[in-house]
């Protein structure tokens, strides 16, 4: 009872964690349609800041004001970088981006641990008795998410959303009605960072550890299938898709033990079955599950 | 007086291809100026190098006696010239309405539309009502919550009008703004164009069509290969011969003669 119990607990906090990197995404490529695919170093800064925070003795608040103040810096960078290329060049190059801090993680032994990454990083609810330290970070990831998904949805259908959309859709005309493109892409890319990199906070904790593999690019595209799955440019359905691929991972380890498969079958299966679910929706569904809807103004 | 706008020898190529040759005229607060010439005479390039859309090569333009040639494009749209594009694409995901409030770009900020503040919340009212004003004045009220996307071509351009007028600009450039919309909606758009001229907006408008020319501009400017070969009232137009050999071609009068 209580394994399944904590299985529970640790399956929605992840899928918590996930919702926070995700709902970042969706403010970059859903409102502001930008395809970023070096999206996972933002939240690597949130997570690298609370290792290295814990290891200069600092509390967890001024470790998270540094890996969001430093996740932002990141994206105001990456949208300097923008300037000059056109979308899909862009992606790639913020690709490369991650993949630079991914190595420099790794190699930067004497600040991030180097392969070995950053151990023992205190759960921040050590003081309560097991399970209701897990229980107690579960409500505060919950909590988060709930206000981020709050506050992402005003953002998206407020004055900003609209100019972003405006922006995704017909840059032209945003431009002649006098948007200054860059200024909101700048914007859109660092609030995104600024929610990732919480998300990347709470995961180390979670965790109890940072180190580079949290930064591989295919964290980044699996953020981007949650959000193509449920749908870009709406709230509701980027928690559906994290949800829907989140049930995927956590339900194959149950299919090997009923249906009788290697522990090595199930990896691949797991990756196929969430490809099977992308493609399905790319075919089927290809606006996601719950689709953006128009915004009815009264 | 000083100008609304002067363009002072513009010159502009594409490649090899040289679009506007020194091009050079002023415009007067409150003049209604229609924009003639042949297709591939320039007349798209020049709004759009007025607009900051295309860099100059050669040349100055002044709005208000400031330089406008080196701005980027929307510092000049938030200095007061507004434009419409001949062939307006509109957003798939956006309702009539919420593109024409997009239109009212004031506080549009991230903190603001966040936290709610008291001047986004402003703006937010200025643009609904406005929106809701400038859809009723030129017949979208009716589609107003329907996808921008799926308007009738000419619906379209109404809905280009709407948008730069939600910005309250001094000089308004229109390119092509009847073509393709029924002759009722025309009166209208007529009707309205006069209406914002009357209340000072200074108008420059693309156009073929010589019945609306004559209609609503108080004056001609006559381009042809990038060049400036006309400027005058509508009325002067059948007999200046600039004009007729732009439009009709040089005659030889042997050929004629040939010809019978």
């Amino acid at each position: 009872m209580s394994a399944v119990f904590d299985f529970a607990v640790s399956t929605v906090t992840i899928a918590g964690i996930y919702a926070l990197m995700a709902l970042g995404l969706n403010l970059q490529a859903g409102y502001a349609g930008l395809l970023n695919f070096g999206h996972i170093a933002f939240a690597g800064l949130g997570a690298y800041a609370a290792g290295i925070g814990f290891g200069l003795g600092w509390a967890p608040l001024p470790s998270l004001a540094l890996g969001v103040g430093l996740a932002m810096l990141l994206g105001a960078f990456m949208a300097g970088l923008g300037r000059k290329l056109a979308s899909d060049y862009w992606g790639i190059a913020t690709l490369a981006i991650a993949e630079i801090l991914r190595t420099i993680a790794t190699n930067e032994g004497w600040l991030t641990g180097g392969a070995n990454g950053i151990s023992a990083i205190p759960a921040l609810f050590d003081g309560l008795p097991r399970p209701w330290n897990a229980v107690a970070f579960l409500a505060l990831v919950l909590g988060v998410l709930a206000a981020a998904a709050w506050l992402c949805a005003r953002l998206g259908n407020g004055r900003f959303g609209r100019a972003l959309r405006l922006m995704r859709e017909e840059p032209q005309l945003a431009t002649c009605l006098g948007y200054n493109l860059r200024t909101l892409k700048t914007r859109a890319i660092m609030a995104s960072a600024a929610v990732t990199a919480l998300g990347g906070f709470l995961y180390a904790h979670y965790m109890s550890f940072a180190g580079p593999e949290y930064m591989l690019a295919s964290e980044t595209f699996l953020l981007w299938t949650m959000v193509m799955i449920g749908g870009l440019g709406n709230t509701l359905g980027v928690l559906v898709g994290v949800v829907t691929v989140q049930a995927a991972h956590v339900l194959v380890p149950f299919a090997k033990d009923w249906i009788g498969f290697g522990s090595d079958v199930a990896g691949a299966l797991r990756l196929g079955l969430i490809g099977a679910i992308l493609l399905a929706c790319l075919l089927w569904r290809s606006e996601g599950l719950v689709p953006e809807k128009l915004r009815k103004i009264p | 007086m000083t100008p609304l706008l002067r363009v002072h020898d513009v010159a502009k190529a594409f490649g090899g291809n040289q679009v506007l040759h020194g091009v050079e005229f002023d415009i007067a607060p409150g003049e209604i100026v229609g924009l003639l010439g042949p297709n591939g005479s320039g007349k798209s390039t020049l709004l759009n190098t007025i607009t900051g859309f295309e860099a100059i090569d050669r040349g100055r333009i002044e709005f208000e006696g400031r330089r406008i040639d080196q701005v980027p494009a929307h510092r000049i749209v938030a200095a007061g010239v507004g434009r419409t594009f001949q062939l307006p694409s509109m957003p798939r995901r956006m309702s009539v309405m919420e593109v024409a409030m997009a239109a009212a770009t004031s506080h549009h900020g991230v903190w603001g539309t966040l936290l709610g503040s008291a001047g986004s919340r402003q703006a937010e009212a200025a643009a609904h009502a406005k929106a809701t004003a400038l859809l009723e004045q030129l017949l979208l009220t009716r589609v107003r919550d329907l996808p921008a996307s799926a308007l009738s071509g000419g619906q379209k351009k109404l809905l280009g009008i709407v948008c730069a007028l939600m910005g309250d600009p001094r000089l308004l450039m229109l390119d092509e703004p009847t073509a393709g919309v029924h002759p009722n909606l025309r009166r209208d758009i007529v009707a309205a164009l006069q209406r914002l001229n009357a209340k000072g907006m200074t108008l420059v408008i693309v156009e073929h069509d010589m019945h609306f020319i004559r209609e609503v501009c108080t004056r001609c400017i006559v381009l042809d290969r990038g060049r400036i070969v006309a400027s005058c009232r509508p009325d002067e137009l059948a007999s200046n011969e600039h004009v007729v050999q732009a439009y009709l071609g040089s005659v030889e009068p042997k050929a004629v003669e040939e010809a019978a």
